[in-house]
């Protein structure tokens, strides 16, 4: 891998986040339906509709407000929320620490418990053990998020009491510092988990299959055959084979993550950016779902590339030109 | 002309503390306690707290705390001073004269001031409030400030409705001193509110919660009780319901009507009901029949589907009993403008509407259905069917319509659509047969209630004249009821238009919409719109 690569990938993000941009630009606006009616109520007149409109340029030809939308981009300025009346950048980065928050752990558990799941299920081939786990993945893979979290929310927050029901702080007590992160941990772990649960299954899965596979090889039979103790044989001769595609999955997964947020966001009244997409859909507000566009599809192809870096360092062989 | 104090005030909040009526303030199973905290859950996120550049009722229901208006309005709908002490009306009702209360101060510690009050309506609410911008704006002549106390408003004819627009949801005041020189969209103290409401702005989290502190100084005396309000952003109906059980949140603006039923059976909570929402009030179900279509050019049609329609089934299975049949095109939350006993309202009757159909021309077939038989503009043999164009959220309506009308013969093929593309289809394009839509008639029926029938609102403003209805009869009706002052003489103006209505049934009214408002019972003092935790207290 040379830098000449890495440059040359970096330089790709700018014609594919410009195609998505111009792609969304043309359906939001050409969709049917009026951001001014979502301002107004239902109780403007045609005066005050043609006044708004005016104000926010949306009376003027389609081809000129896309002029101005990429003008202001330019100079990395995403426009002004119709709703909101401030930066749409700024409204989106408020909201982007705690979705951050949230996949980041979900992604976290999900790797760990998909890795330790497949471990578990592939030295365990056809025992119980692995047919219980696998069928428990395949549900929770097939269940809806939002199904999920509810039961789970009835289960461990309004039957056991053990966690809050919804939000990311205690409404009754405000807490700095130290407390103030114990608190958020204790609001994160119901919604992380239900975000998890179907990378779990994914990652498991693959991880099932993947070590199978290496643990019939030659090479692993050899290190078998050379006396190494079975952990030895399964965690360093078989694994490393085994999480290639399992990492190419982690990296495609982030765009996986970042919807399933959406609904995570809702069902646990977390205040992350995905909520700001949904409120942002309904109001038509196009300067804050193009920022927020423009953001989840950087965050996938970053997170594509650094899954091919992953690849050259876990398989040397692999070169990119 | 008018006079009411601030004892009218005092002695309306001691009535509403006492009342045990459906739709006042529960009784307190203790005495009002000081101190606290109330979590309330809000539905969504409001973006900004600014209620004067708005009527949508995310922002209305997270700022109203914050903000006053010259006037509240009380659970009969009745105005009160608030900003305002008292009021003169002069010239026939084409004068206002405001005399404004003493020692007012914003939350920043400022005096509040008649320039505060001529400011909010001149720069801000007649832009940028689309209910007052259409109706007070169209109507205003001047606002002048005699002294710092005084403010009048003159019209260029008397305007009976203006003090029921005048409350907090209508016409908040905001700060001059914040406001003036500035866009008002684009201000930052949308964000971070300076008001003169019973509570203080305190810290605002975008997405998850605002805190409102007690204001110290708030103008009615020992108010508010609680020391703070915090309004939690839930947008799942479901999680509110759970957050509530969970004794996370203590309040609900509303619920759904399947978990009511089991909040009343578990106990621990109260229930308030109410026809008044920051979004809009008095909310009325309506059908409407779209005039220019063939099928309904014949009122006996229009009027065979009405009496199809069994509305005690909707308030049963659709509303879960959070509503009643509505039994006239003006709601019954407008006292003096609902009209009782009108012979000509529809009420179910099926065999009714058979004889109308067969009379309209309209056959029943071996296999139920009809077709027309000489029915003017319409080919014979043409079976009856029209599209019914709905929210989607409104899917159980849908459904229940399809299956009362097919009762008669009548075929209805359901177009649900998301709100925004329901507006423009129905009302600029008008690429629909009928439709249902909730028409919120405000507290005074200038406000909700005229652009549903005047002839001057067809067209492509949204929510406004959806039948096409024009009848000039009703267009002068409308205008003499605007520029009568006496309410007895404007709600005889009322009694006739709704007399013309149920006769041409441009519309049909179906149910009036109540919400439930519920929370913990170890809280009390509520009240039904605006300032809801004014005088509510929790004890912890």
């Amino acid at each position: 891998m040379s830098w000449g690569y890495l440059l040359r990938r970096l330089a790709q993000l700018v014609p594919t986040s410009a195609l998505i941009l111009l792609v969304g630009f043309a359906l939001i606006h050409l969709a049917p339906g009026d951001p001014v009616l979502a301002l107004a109520g239902e109780h403007g007149d045609a005066e005050y509709y043609a006044f708004m409109r005016a104000k926010f340029g949306l009376d003027q030809p389609l081809h000129e407000q896309l002029f101005t939308f990429v003008a202001n981009l330019a100079h990395g300025d995403l426009g002004t929320s119709y709703v909101q009346g401030r930066p749409a950048s700024q409204i989106i980065l408020e909201r982007l620490p705690a979705t951050l928050l949230l996949t980041a752990t979900a992604l976290t558990i999900a790797s760990i418990l998909g890795l330790g799941f497949g471990i578990f299920t592939a030295t365990r081939r056809r025992a119980w053990q692995d047919t219980t786990a696998t069928t428990v993945l395949l549900a929770t893979y097939a269940a809806p998020v939002f199904l999920i979290g509810q039961a789970l929310i009835l289960l461990f927050a309004l039957g056991a009491g053990w966690f809050p029901v919804q939000g990311m702080t205690s409404a009754v007590t405000p807490s700095n510092g130290f407390s103030h992160a114990v608190d958020v941990a204790h609001h994160l772990v119901l919604p992380a988990l239900v975000l998890a649960a179907p990378e779990v299954a994914v990652i498991g899965r693959l991880t099932r299959v993947g070590l199978l596979q290496e643990l019939g090889s030659d090479h692993v039979r050899t290190a078998r055959a050379k006396g190494s103790p079975p952990p030895m044989v399964v965690g360093k001769h078989a694994l490393r084979g085994a999480v290639m595609p399992v990492v190419t999955v982690i990296g495609n997964r982030v765009a996986h993550l970042a919807s399933g947020a959406v609904v995570v966001e809702v069902v646990f009244g977390w205040p992350g950016m995905g909520r700001l997409l949904v409120d942002a859909l309904r109001d038509q507000d196009s300067p804050i779902i193009l920022g927020i566009f423009l953001l989840v599809s950087l965050t996938v192809m970053t997170a594509n590339l650094i899954t091919d870096l992953i690849y050259v360092w876990l398989d040397p062989r692999v070169l990119f030109s | 002309m008018l006079r009411r104090g601030s004892a009218l005030v005092v002695s309306a909040v001691l009535l509403v503390s006492c009342s045990t009526t459906e739709g006042t303030p529960e009784p307190a199973a203790d005495s009002p306690v000081r101190g606290g905290t109330l979590v309330a859950a809000i539905t969504a996120d409001p973006g900004q707290l600014n209620p004067a550049i708005t009527t949508s009722g995310d922002v209305h229901t997270a700022s109203e705390l914050m903000y006053n208006g010259l006037v509240s309005l009380t659970p009969d709908r009745e105005p009160v001073g608030e900003l305002a002490e008292s009021w003169d009306v002069e010239d026939n009702g084409a004068l206002y004269r405001f005399h404004l209360r003493e020692g007012v101060t914003w939350h920043d510690g400022e005096p509040f001031t008649s320039a505060d009050v001529k400011f909010s309506f001149e720069k801000v609410l007649l832009k940028y409030h689309s209910r007052t911008a259409a109706s007070v704006g169209q109507a205003l002549e001047s606002i002048s400030t005699p002294d710092e106390r005084t403010v009048e408003f003159r019209f260029k004819e008397p305007y009976a409705p203006f003090p029921l627009q005048l409350d907090v949801t209508e016409a908040p005041i905001i700060p001059e001193h914040i406001y003036a020189g500035t866009d008002p969209l684009e201000n930052p103290a949308n964000l971070e509110p300076v008001g003169t409401g019973p509570f203080a702005f305190e810290s605002y989290k975008p997405g998850a919660e605002i805190r409102l502190v007690r204001n110290p100084d708030y103008f009615i005396d020992g108010q508010p009780l609680l020391d703070e309000v915090v309004l939690r952003v839930i947008p799942d109906a479901e999680s509110q319901v759970i957050a509530l059980e969970a004794g996370e949140v203590d309040w609900l603006f509303g619920v759904p009507g399947a978990d009511l039923a089991r909040l009343e059976e578990d106990g621990g909570f109260e229930f308030l009901r109410t026809t008044v929402n920051p979004g809009g009030s008095n909310c009325i179900m309506t059908v409407s029949f779209n005039l220019e279509k063939p099928v309904f050019q014949d009122v006996r049609t229009r009027r065979a589907v009405a009496t199809a329609i069994d509305s005690q089934q909707f308030v049963d299975r659709v509303l879960f009993g959070q509503g009643k049949v509505a039994e006239a095109p003006i709601s019954s939350g407008i006292d003096f403008a609902h009209a009782d006993d009108l012979p000509d309202m529809p009420t179910y009757d099926k065999q009714t509407a058979e004889d109308l159909l067969d009379e309209a021309g309209w056959i029943r077939q071996g296999d139920g259905t009809r077709v027309a038989q000489g029915v003017q503009g319409i080919p014979d043999g043409t079976p009856l069917s029209f599209g019914f164009t709905l929210f989607t959220s409104f899917d159980a309506y849908g459904d229940l319509f399809k299956a009362q009308l097919a009762d008669v013969g009548i075929d209805v093929e359901l177009d649900p659509q998301e709100p925004d593309i329901f507006a423009e289809t129905v009302f600029v394009d008008r690429d629909f047969d009928s439709n249902i839509i909730s028409y919120c008639n405000g507290a005074d029926p200038e406000i909700g209630v005229k652009r549903m029938y005047v002839s001057s609102t067809i067209g492509p403003v949204p929510f406004s004249n959806a039948a096409a209805y024009s009848n000039p009869s009703v267009d002068s009706l409308f205008d003499q009821a605007r520029t009568t002052v006496d309410p007895g003489e404007r709600g005889e103006v009322y009694r006739q238009i709704q007399e013309i209505l149920v006769e041409d049934l441009p519309y049909f009214w179906v149910v009036e919409t109540e919400a439930t408002r519920v929370y913990s019972s170890r809280c009390g003092g509520f009240s039904q719109a605006g300032h809801f935790a004014e005088a509510a207290y929790c004890r912890q």
